[in-house]
């Protein structure tokens, strides 16, 4: 069976004199309008000492800025009927809200005001609150909850001291309570300027309009000098690594990360129906080998991570009872081994091919998926159309280009493997 | 490019409004007893089908909690001519998204796919849904695989709270329990019953099938007719739990030593959908803990930084659902913390809301109607719901004059009825010995161990 379904995204870009990036996508399809705002900092620009200042920062950017009261953001938005958020990433942050069609200057304004009028706005006395809600998010996303250090533990292991993709975006305890009002503006005057950041409309706008009015919010809003972007280090070469992590569970989980090709590289979309294949419904690969027919795993996932700068494919599983982490690692390296020295049919990685578009046309339906999609090609490849180019990209993916993928990723020296287990059987102490 | 300045200092006005245009959907021909409806969503080449089944945990014989739920779990295990991996690799190469999951009172089974494979993804959901086999060796293994799921909630403070407060509100009731069933309960099920169980309840006629997305009316119709044209059989009627004896104040800490949080719970037996206060209670809600601005979020996170959020809601289902606060704090604060959720329900029993606070969940409540109807699994998703608890077809019409009728009286009056100080559980999973002499006051506590 071959498909015929793609999409084709019609949108506009334009650079503003500031070096604010706009790119505009009209659909009529629903009365709505998505704003999203997308900075290219994240937590892999965090300088030492301060692990979670981006994503702290990215707190902050909700109390308010000079024309916008606290709270102003979440109460405007609101009381519009729109939905709005913002998430912080290793190589990027943003912020975006969907509001019905006719209140797009309200996205523009609170948008603009806080990329041009931030700083007025901040004290010690909201940067106290959110560090503390902050921490409470750690405690409660990662401390507080099984698993949860998991990943952080991973990128410890994979990556040397001081790359900047060793720590976690929510960061340590220790660091953000470091973070100070200083460190604040210099944050902001670095990182948040127009010129490092994309802005991206999506729904029943006319974009001769919706640019005209971009340009009354943002257009006053000087440029600033951009950083140097730092050197990522490549992580190959260290050989496999690993780590032990006791946990407050009752069954072991398994966690092998191999270092892959990046958003940016040739090879990424290969990785991704990789992981299709591996682990996406009940007739693939580790499934049917774990969950199926040894019965050794109650559940696996393989995923990855869209990074900028270097890539990382993960393929998790947890033990059933009785299990331990040894032995399912053997038994997931049996099935990973086998994928690369064997290859895959054509049968298995059609049906690949097929989840994976269905996955890509999903995030493409809603206007903030598709605004949040655009922005990551934009801010991360440079090149916006690539929403509509994956479609043949994934197409195109033969069985060699797959076979060879896997050939060149799942090998022991890009590995690193974590056992997440008992903290009674390991000896050690919980992780709360 | 220097046009005129923008009037920073003020909320730009919004342009005109438009009228709301909600999801229209026919009513095609039944295809065998099944009733189909159909609404286009032009856009992305995707459609969504939701078939909603009378096969709720509400519908399980005594002593099978979680047979609804592992009913759906294995209808994609096998047919009397295809095994399990057989079944997989047929909708594996489709690449569809297919999900049967219980609630307590229906069977949901959702289908996404992409238009040019529509004709195939409903052959495979009409063949699971009608021919399942139900073989033995899965059932064991979907079954163990529950029993295992069981015990790893154990690990996940949030659901152990949750599980341990419908227990406390509703006891033996059918909420008290989740739909999944309980360690108990689930080892005693078998493919017998499984099978007995879809044989009773996967009939057509009191079921539905929505479907909605970039596809013709003609194609829909004609799809469903040849899979489900010959589907006949009655369902039994459903059965609606009714309100269970009234719960009196407590305080309970779970034990859960070195906690690096607490996870809160305050709640009580809450309202069915359908009473004639609904949407005062809506409303009332929204004020209190619904929305991020809500009064309990603005107090424990962007007030006092104790929390990473907070908040309330009552479950409305065919009966009496639950309303409860969640949130998550540090241990150091838990007593406060309650202090401070339940001053704010007594505030809404005590005194009226502002007509600004009323005004901003109305607009949050209405004006994001168009958001929440925007892609064709969130259209099947909401009018699906519409149906199974009964709403009347112009629920969502009537929406926002309904909200607009409610005033800070009638807001008082239901936080007052449904919210009473004396019959509020208080439910914290923590460090006990760090927490107990701290929530002494609060009431009778009690110490248990994560069960």
């Amino acid at each position: 069976m071959t498909s015929g379904e793609s999409v084709h995204f019609e949108f506009e870009t334009h650079l503003l004199d500031n070096g604010l990036q706009v790119i505009l996508q009209p659909d009529q399809g629903a009365p709505l309008v998505t704003t999203h705002v997308m900075y290219h900092v994240g937590s892999k620009d965090e300088r030492r000492g301060r692990t979670g200042f981006a994503h702290l920062f990215e707190h902050l950017l909700f109390q308010g800025s000079e024309h916008v009261p606290r709270e102003g953001h979440f109460k405007y938005i609101q009381d519009a009927g729109g939905t709005l958020n913002g998430t912080t990433w290793f190589d990027r942050t943003n912020y975006f809200e969907t509001l019905p069609a006719n209140e797009l200057d309200l996205a523009l304004w609170l948008e603009s005001d806080r990329m041009g009028y931030f700083k007025p706005g901040i004290t010690q006395e909201k940067l106290d609150n959110q560090r503390e809600v902050v921490k409470n998010e750690r405690r409660q996303s990662y401390e507080n909850r099984p698993y949860g250090l998991a990943f952080e533990t991973v990128l410890r292991n994979a990556y040397p001291e001081g790359h900047p993709y060793r720590h976690p975006t929510i960061g340590y305890m220790e660091d953000i309570d470091a973070a100070s009002l200083e460190d604040v503006h210099e944050f902001f005057d670095l990182h948040y300027g127009p010129n490092n950041a994309t802005l991206v409309l999506v729904g029943d706008v006319e974009p001769a309009t919706a640019l005209e009015r971009v340009k009354r919010w943002f257009g006053d809003i000087p440029s600033r000098p951009v950083p140097e972007r730092i050197v990522v280090p490549s992580p190959l070469g260290r050989g496999e690594t690993r780590e032990v992590l006791p946990d407050r569970v009752q069954v072991p989980r398994v966690y092998l990360m191999f270092h892959s090709p990046s958003f940016n590289d040739p090879g990424f979309e290969a990785t991704d129906v990789l992981t299709f294949l591996l682990a996406d419904g009940n007739s693939s690969r580790l499934r049917k080998a774990l969950v199926y027919e040894r019965q050794i795993a109650a559940e696996v996932s393989a995923f990855t991570w869209p990074t900028e700068k270097v890539g990382m494919v993960f393929a998790v599983a947890t033990a059933r009872p009785g299990v331990d982490a040894d032995a399912l690692e053997a038994a997931m390296r049996e099935v990973l081994d086998e994928l690369r020295d064997g290859g895959a049919t054509d049968e298995e990685l059609e049906g690949a091919r097929n989840r994976a578009r269905r996955s890509l046309v999903n995030q493409l339906a809603a206007f903030g998926d598709r605004a949040d999609s655009l922005a990551h090609a934009a801010v991360l490849r440079g090149n916006p159309s690539y929403v509509n180019e994956s479609f043949t990209l994934y197409e195109e993916l033969d069985r060699p280009a797959v076979e060879a993928v896997a050939a060149t990723v799942l090998l022991p020296e890009r590995l690193t493997a974590i056992h997440v287990v008992p903290a009674a059987a390991s000896g050690g102490g919980g992780a709360g | 490019m220097s046009p005129a300045a923008v009037d920073r200092t003020i909320r730009p006005p919004a342009g005109p409004s438009r009228p709301l245009v909600l999801p229209d959907f026919t009513r095609l021909p039944d295809a065998g007893d099944l009733p189909v409806s159909f609404a286009p969503r032009p856009g992305v080449p995707e459609v969504s089908l939701r078939l909603v089944l009378e096969a709720g945990a509400s519908q399980e014989p005594a002593g099978r909690a979680g047979l609804a739920a592992l009913a759906a779990r294995l209808l994609t295990e096998g047919t009397a001519d295809r095994d399990a991996q057989s079944m997989a690799r047929w909708v594996d190469r489709l690449g569809v998204g297919f999900d049967a999951s219980a609630g307590y009172a229906v069977t949901v089974v959702s289908l996404d796919a992409l238009t040019d494979v529509f004709e195939d993804a409903l052959e495979f959901l009409a063949t699971v849904v009608r021919y399942p086999s139900f073989p033995e060796t899965e059932v064991a293994r979907v079954r163990g695989e529950r029993l295992d799921e069981i015990e790893r909630q154990r690990d996940e403070p949030a659901i152990v709270a949750n599980h341990a407060l419908i227990a406390e509100l509703y006891a033996h009731g059918l909420y008290g329990r989740p739909v999944g069933g309980t360690k108990d309960t689930v080892a005693t099920l078998d493919a017998r019953a499984v099978r007995a169980f879809h044989a009773r309840h996967y009939r057509p006629d009191r079921a539905f099938a929505l479907v909605c997305g970039d596809i013709g009316a003609d194609r829909v119709a004609a799809g469903m007719a040849a899979r489900f044209g010959d589907w006949s059989g009655e369902a039994p009627a459903p059965a609606v739990p009714g309100a269970p004896e009234e719960t009196c104040r407590r305080v309970i800490l779970l034990d859960r030593p070195d906690s690096a949080q607490a996870e809160i719970r305050v709640g009580t037996v809450g309202v069915p959908y359908g009473t004639g206060d609904h949407h005062a209670i809506v409303l009332a809600n929204a004020v209190l803990g619904g929305l991020f601005n809500s009064r309990i979020n603005m107090n424990l996170r962007e007030d006092k930084g104790w929390t990473y959020g907070a908040r309330s809601s009552f479950r409305f289902r065919r009966g009496p659902g639950p309303f409860v606060v969640r949130t998550a704090v540090e241990t150091g604060v838990l007593a406060p913390a309650f202090e401070e959720i339940l001053g704010e329900i007594e505030r809404m029993r005590s005194e009226y809301v502002s007509d600004a606070e009323l005004e901003l969940a109305r607009h949050a409540l209405t004006l994001s109607l168009p958001l929440q109807f925007e892609t064709a699994g969130q259209i099947t998703s909401k009018v699906s719901r519409q149906r199974i608890y009964g709403l009347p077809g112009n629920y969502w019409e009537s929406f926002r004059a309904r909200l607009e009728a409610v005033g800070p009286e009638e807001v008082r009056e239901v936080c007052r009825r449904y919210l009473p100080a004396d019959r509020l559980v208080l439910l914290a999973v923590a460090d006990a010995e760090a927490a107990a002499a701290r929530v002494a006051a609060l009431g009778d506590v009690q110490i248990r161990p994560v069960a």
